[in-house]
């Protein structure tokens, strides 16, 4: 096959961009494969990209940041979508003529606004693949409502969770799209797992408000209190930076927890710790549990939707504990901490339950998807046969309903808080 | 110059305890040749070239490895790593693979003999492979630093030596001979130390509109010994001046912050409000 992804930007660091590159890269052993970068802010990805794959971008915001059509707002990218406010009339067309120009089997869109320029402009021919990243629960209304309407044209969504394949199941109406789980996969790592001596606890991601890093040093704070000769080492950028410094300072934890900077790959940092550690609000999947686990570490985690849960299994190879909760995160740790033996046991079970999450068996279950979509394009039938047609057609009604009246409604107050200005 | 990412050179590396590094490259078996070179960044408006030249060994597995030997004295500070493989002794810069560096995380726990000689492989600002190296007769090694309350604190380890009678801890500020000296208190074992100085003294004096300072911090192991610099060496980070910060106090509109270096020694910045 000839498999083409469209991904947001594949020069950033992400989750996103991970698991898309390590597909890619699977993909790329029997397939023709490129990833279509909608934008590029920089000469190289922070990622190291198998040559076998290529990389196009269709944006270089170097050049053409001021670029007249970057200035207008975007017309086919949907306005309710996250990332909005980075694409425009540049975006939108420049998407558009690379779909339409499009040598490829199939086509597969990595975030919402993108798998809306699949669904509606992706040659007859181009089998069209979704890939939902985030949740459905999550997504705003009007978002939502978008997404109803453009998703009934893909052949294959896949979620990366199970929790919210069938949250799409049951409140969106999409006869003949086959909605799957896929999770993301993570490469056999190439160094020796940890060995759970090292006196380090290791958390890594965007320094992001969800992802809670106040809560994690707070947790940490009570380990630190009992055994000041652990670190905790947090790796990752963002707008939190300084607000998790001045934390840091203002507990006295200068000489314990360290806010590392970003790190491309981790694998070299998970193996240097013996705990892994995520205290978010909400989790579409938990790419670095999964990292951290197949590093050999059992990872600490809140049981937040919608992944940590599907991943962790308490108490085996990591701990579930409830959100916002930093006496009982704190606990958690210390558990670990102070139990030496406990701690080894769980990092054995991280490593070998985390291999189901190897790229073999994902990617093995990624071809099947695509495939089965590009034989739906040749064949003109759907994907999925659909088991329960009237009732699902009833209930996704009443989801989208819900959802429509929400869209007005907040558009009515965003046209009245305009009027007031 | 510009090379294509995607075909430099890659290198693996792995370093014990004793500060062995083992890299492991993957090269094309047609080329039976090469070697590792190590050179010596040279200190700025300098032209010397310090260099050590590593032989590659026959591949296993399909790569082959080079060893730099714990013994080897690499002189203080950054070293690139280059492949040479040209037919005329061409060499390109070599690019970073997974840097295995766990056992130097808890290598402060340890206790060095003299010389002190750590080596630390990172990636450089351009993406390269290079080697931080310190080279030091003794160490000092900064376990906790504190501003706070009115006193600059700190609790420090010997490495290399050990205390003896005359002990001092120094306090210079940066460019002048201006001093600040205290004495250590120094425990049983005659390496392990703490000091304390009054933040007071480190603002007092100061020209008004004078700026930021620097006091760079040293401690005396004993009357006639030379000075040790205190610094924090001993693990896995060879750049810790953005990512180990410590907390400022103020006296009056002055802050007083410890910090480690460019050079991950600790010195204080003394910065006038305004």
């Amino acid at each position: 096959m000839k498999i083409s992804f469209l991904l947001h930007n594949a020069y950033g660091i992400g989750g996103t961009i991970t698991t898309t590159f390590n597909l890619a890269q699977a993909l790329a052993e029997r397939h023709t494969v490129e990833i279509v970068s909608v934008l590029r802010h920089r000469e190289r990805p922070n990622f190291t990209l198998d040559p076998r794959v290529s990389l196009r971008p269709l944006v270089d915001l170097r050049q053409e940041k001021e670029h007249p059509a970057h200035l207008r707002p975007a017309r086919v990218f949907p306005a309710a979508e996250y990332r909005y406010h980075q694409y425009s009339e540049l975006t939108d067309e420049r998407i558009g003529a690379c779909l339409a120009d499009l040598d490829a089997d199939v086509v597969i869109g990595t975030r919402p606004g993108l798998n809306v320029h699949l669904a509606l402009q992706a040659p007859q021919r181009v089998a069209r693949v979704g890939q939902e990243h985030l949740t459905l629960d999550n997504h705003p209304p009007r978002l939502r409502t978008a997404l109803r309407r453009a998703y009934r044209r893909l052949d294959v969504l896949t979620t990366v969770t199970e929790a919210d394949a069938a949250a799409y199941r049951r409140k969106m109406r999409l006869p003949g799209v086959r909605v799957e789980a896929l999770p993301n996969s993570v490469p056999d790592p190439v160094l020796p797992p940890a060995d759970g001596d090292a006196k380090l606890v290791i958390a890594a991601g965007r320094l992001v408000p969800v992802k809670r890093y106040d809560l994690l040093i707070e947790a940490f704070a009570r380990v630190a209190a009992e055994h000041p000769d652990w670190q905790l080492r947090v790796y990752g950028k963002g707008e939190e930076h300084d607000r998790l410094r001045a934390l840091i300072e203002r507990l006295g934890l200068s000489d314990n927890v360290f806010l590392m900077g970003p790190a491309a790959p981790m694998e070299a940092e998970w193996v240097k710790g013996s705990i892994g550690a995520a205290a978010s609000n909400f989790e579409p999947f938990g790419m670095t549990l999964v990292e951290a686990m197949r590093c050999g570490l059992p990872v600490v985690s809140t049981d937040c939707p919608h992944g940590p849960g599907e991943i962790i299994k308490d108490g085996v190879d990591g701990r579930l504990v409830p959100v916002g909760d930093a006496a009982a995160f704190g606990e958690a740790l210390l558990e670990l901490v102070r139990d030496d033996e406990r701690r080894r046991r769980m990092g054995r079970a991280a490593l070998e339950n985390a291999r189901r999450f190897a790229p073999g068996p994902v990617v093995r279950q990624a071809e099947r998807l695509l495939e089965e979509a590009c034989e739906a394009r040749r064949t003109g039938r759907p994907v999925t046969r659909d088991r329960d047609p009237v009732g699902r057609v009833l209930t996704g009604r009443g989801h989208a309903a819900r959802d429509a009246v929400y869209a007005t409604g907040s558009s009515a107050l965003r046209t009245i808080r305009k009027a007031r200005r | 110059m510009t090379t294509d990412h995607a075909t430099d050179p890659r290198t693996a590396c792995t370093v014990e305890r004793d500060g062995r590094i083992t890299f492991a490259l993957r090269l094309p078996p047609a080329d039976p040749g090469g070697r590792l070179l190590l050179r010596l960044r040279p200190k700025k408006g300098g032209t010397e070239h310090l260099r050590h030249l590593l032989a590659l060994d026959t591949a296993v597995d399909g790569h082959r490895t080079a060893v730099l030997p714990a013994g080897t004295v690499l002189a203080e500070g950054r070293w690139d790593v280059h492949l040479v493989d040209g037919p005329d002794g061409g060499h390109r810069r070599v690019r970073p693979g997974p840097r295995d560096l766990r056992a130097l995380v808890d290598g402060h726990t340890r206790d060095r003999a003299a010389p002190v000689a750590v080596r630390i492989p990172y990636v450089t600002k351009d993406g390269f492979l290079a080697v931080r190296a310190w080279l030091r007769d003794a160490h000092a090694e900064t376990r906790r630093v504190r501003a706070a309350e009115g006193a600059l604190t700190a609790a420090a380890r010997l490495h290399g030596t050990e205390f003896g009678p005359g002990a001092a801890v120094r306090l210079r500020l940066r460019g002048t001979r201006t001093e600040r000296l205290v004495t250590p208190r120094v425990a049983d074992d005659r390496r392990d130390f703490t000091f304390a100085v009054a933040l007071a003294d480190l603002v007092a004096d100061a020209d008004p509109g004078a700026g930021q300072r620097f006091w760079d911090v040293s401690v005396r192991p004993a009357e006639a010994a030379p000075w040790v610099r205190l610094a924090r060496l001993l693990d896995d980070v060879a750049d810790r001046k953005h990512i180990h910060v410590q907390p400022a106090a103020l006296v009056g509109d002055t802050a007083v912050r410890p910090y480690y270096t460019v050079d991950n020694d600790l010195s204080v910045t003394v910065t006038p409000a305004g």
